[in-house]
């Protein structure tokens, strides 16, 4: 993998971005004027398609393919809910006078999550990043599943019942499980998302990182530390995905770990910004949204098989467009066929 | 006999058992990793697809499901063959990063396929002999257990021919080790390819067969044993094959051990701590020569 893609510096290029970042606000801010009726499929979308920008951190910038990013939601997940649900809360918590008898609010919450979110992928990417390529995609699906079944087995998380939250303090006098203002907080997440993707791009850790994700020794022969460049791609990464956690989980109201924190999650979010174009800068967002439609149009011929037209595209990416779907649009990624 | 030493050689014995499963879904992912240093994603999905040929001839056919191994071996072979030759070599020199997600795509598109083929409820089938149990010195053991594991053996051994007694087995060792060299000898290095792949597939439909008389077949049951085999792959160090054997072994021990010593809660979870560990301090593997690290 270490075709040598020039990183080239091009300011038409970065207004051209700016440009496809800025149409792609204003269509999702206009999707509930002329679909109102379909906010459930739209919020979900949105939401994935934050989800999948913040997976392109790592695994586009970085090129670390993560397959247990479902671990990182799940804990932004479990944070915020069990922090709004006042009898929930693990013994040592409630023994702090932290989650007994006081909920806490959402967005607290969901900061939280953040946090802790970011200490894993610290301690998760400091142990895992020594080991390259496949190996590292290997640890996080492994990390990912002991999580998952510590979500499962223990009470504080609910088991495998999973947790509710029954009701949430109003956001600046917004109802949270109003679809609408769910639906703005979605948009308001990708546009986090793109606006820190696109400051990541053109700063020096952009640079370091795509020099990494190229060609790790010469990175290291320009004086920069591969590790630590992961690192801190990997943080901004589990931070946001945490994030969105927070905001999916706002969204489904219940859950189980049996849907929240498992593989197929996990390959769903990496899938949509591969299949989308990994590396790019608004990929992602055009992968889940593509993928999203294809599920809705083929819901009723393929029910629960879903899954089967990720295979198919991903497939079809890997042999015929490995830039993915932006790669289609741009010289680089049809010729060198390495975009990523 | 001291029922504490009891407990313990009865769990020993049905973790080894086990555990000599986990080591044939492994050697085929061990085996195409070796050859083309490809990790394989779908490995679980052939599998599950094994499983679901089996409960399909016995439905249809009440064929014995250990008559559909005559099937599935040579099925899972053609398979595998065909995806080498047509889908993955076509991903060129861009190999260890797409053809992980090529598989992966494949693994998807498999298990789908079978969900919407057999629906997602569980199913098994009745055999009388399924639940048979025989005590051997006070140690209960499966029949089906027994007969998977020595079905895993006869496979061990007959890949050991192979390998090493023949002249197509040379070629392979010589792909493996260095295509390049091999193909200036002549090799045919594409076709060796396509029937590594080939065989690994085979590997796994088979350990699918003999492992439906004892578990439930649904559609992403695969989805645990591409894990497993991951595992067991690298406790044993990728690529060693020798190395696949003992690590499912020691895969198999370590869950049945855990899961009666400690908690049967967390009975996937040895095994990937385990997994975790190995990744971490010996990346070759637990019996592996100490090679260059990655």
């Amino acid at each position: 993998m270490s075709v040598a893609v020039p990183v080239k510096r091009s300011r038409a290029l970065t207004f051209g971005n700016l440009w496809i970042s800025a149409a792609i606000i204003v269509v999702l801010l206009l999707y509930p004027v002329f679909f109102g009726k379909a906010m459930n499929f739209g919020v979900s979308t949105v939401i994935f398609a934050g989800l999948a920008m913040s997976w392109n951190i790592l695994g586009g910038w970085a090129g670390q393919t993560s397959l247990g990013h479902a671990a990182l939601l799940g804990v932004g997940a479990y944070t915020m809910t069990l922090l709004a649900i006042p009898e929930r809360g693990p013994a040592w918590l409630q023994a702090l006078g932290i989650g007994h008898g006081a909920a806490i609010a959402p967005w607290w919450g969901i900061l939280a999550g953040m946090v802790i979110a970011v200490l894993l992928s610290l301690v998760w990417g400091a142990l895992t990043f020594r080991l390259q390529g496949s190996y590292f995609t290997l640890s996080s699906i492994a990390v990912a599943l002991i999580l998952r079944l510590v979500a499962i087995n223990e009470n504080f998380t609910g088991g495998s019942q999973g947790l509710f939250m029954p009701d949430l303090p109003t956001f600046f006098g917004l109802d949270l499980f109003d679809r609408k203002v769910e639906y703005g907080l979605a948009v308001g997440f990708v546009v986090l998302t793109l606006v820190i993707t696109h400051i990541i791009r053109r700063s020096r850790t952009g640079y370091a990182l795509q020099a990494v994700r190229e060609d790790e020794d010469g990175a290291r022969a320009l004086g920069i530390d591969p590790a630590r460049m992961k690192l801190i791609a990997f943080a901004i990464s589990a931070a946001l995905t945490a994030l969105g956690g927070g905001l999916y989980v706002i969204y489904l109201q219940a859950f189980e770990p049996h849907t929240l924190l498992e593989l197929p999650l996990s390959v769903q979010i990496a899938l949509m910004a591969i299949i989308g174009g990994r590396g790019s800068l608004q990929g992602p967002v055009i992968g889940a949204v593509v993928l999203a439609v294809f599920g809705e149009v083929f819901r009723n011929l393929f029910s629960s098989a879903n899954l089967l037209i990720y295979g198919v595209l991903i497939l079809a990416v890997t042999l015929f467009a490995p830039g993915g779907i932006m790669g289609l649009f741009s010289r680089k990624g049809r010729k060198l066929g390495t975009a990523r | 006999m001291n029922p504490d030493l009891q407990a313990f050689l009865q769990t020993l014995v049905q973790g080894l058992l086990t555990g000599g499963i986990y080591a044939l879904v492994g050697i085929g992912l061990s085996l195409i990793f070796g050859v083309m240093r490809v990790i394989n994603f779908a490995h679980g999905d052939f599998l599950a697809l094994g499983m679901f040929l089996t409960l399909f001839l016995f439905k249809t056919l009440h064929l014995d499901p250990y008559l559909s191994l005559l099937v599935a071996l040579p099925l899972g072979f053609a398979l595998g063959y065909f995806i080498q030759r047509f889908v993955l070599s076509r991903l060129g020199d861009r190999l260890a990063e797409s053809s992980m997600l090529a598989t992966l795509g494949l693994g998807l598109i498999v298990s789908n396929m079978l969900l919407l083929g057999f629906g997602a409820q569980p199913q098994t089938i009745n055999v009388p002999y399924a639940n048979n149990t025989f005590t051997l010195g006070g140690i209960q053991v499966s029949v089906a257990l027994l007969v998977a594991g020595l079905g895993t053996l006869a496979a061990i051994v007959g890949l050991n021919l192979l390998l090493y007694r023949t002249e197509l087995g040379r070629a392979i060792r010589a792909t493996a080790q260095n295509p390049l060299g091999a193909e200036l000898q002549g090799v045919n290095t594409r076709t060796i390819q396509a029937i590594v792949f080939g065989l690994g597939v085979a590997f796994a439909a088979v350990a699918g067969v003999l492992l439906l008389p004892l578990l439930y077949a649904y559609p992403t049951v695969g989805e645990t044993f591409t894990l497993k085999a991951f595992v067991v792959t690298v406790l044993g160090g990728l690529g060693n094959l020798p190395g696949a054997i003992v690590g499912g072994l020691f895969l198999g021990g370590v869950e049945s051990m855990g899961s009666y010593y400690i908690s049967n809660n967390y009975r996937d979870a040895y095994g990937l701590v385990a997994f975790l560990l190995v990744l971490l301090l010996r990346p070759e593997g637990l019996f592996g020569k100490t090679v260059k690290r990655v």
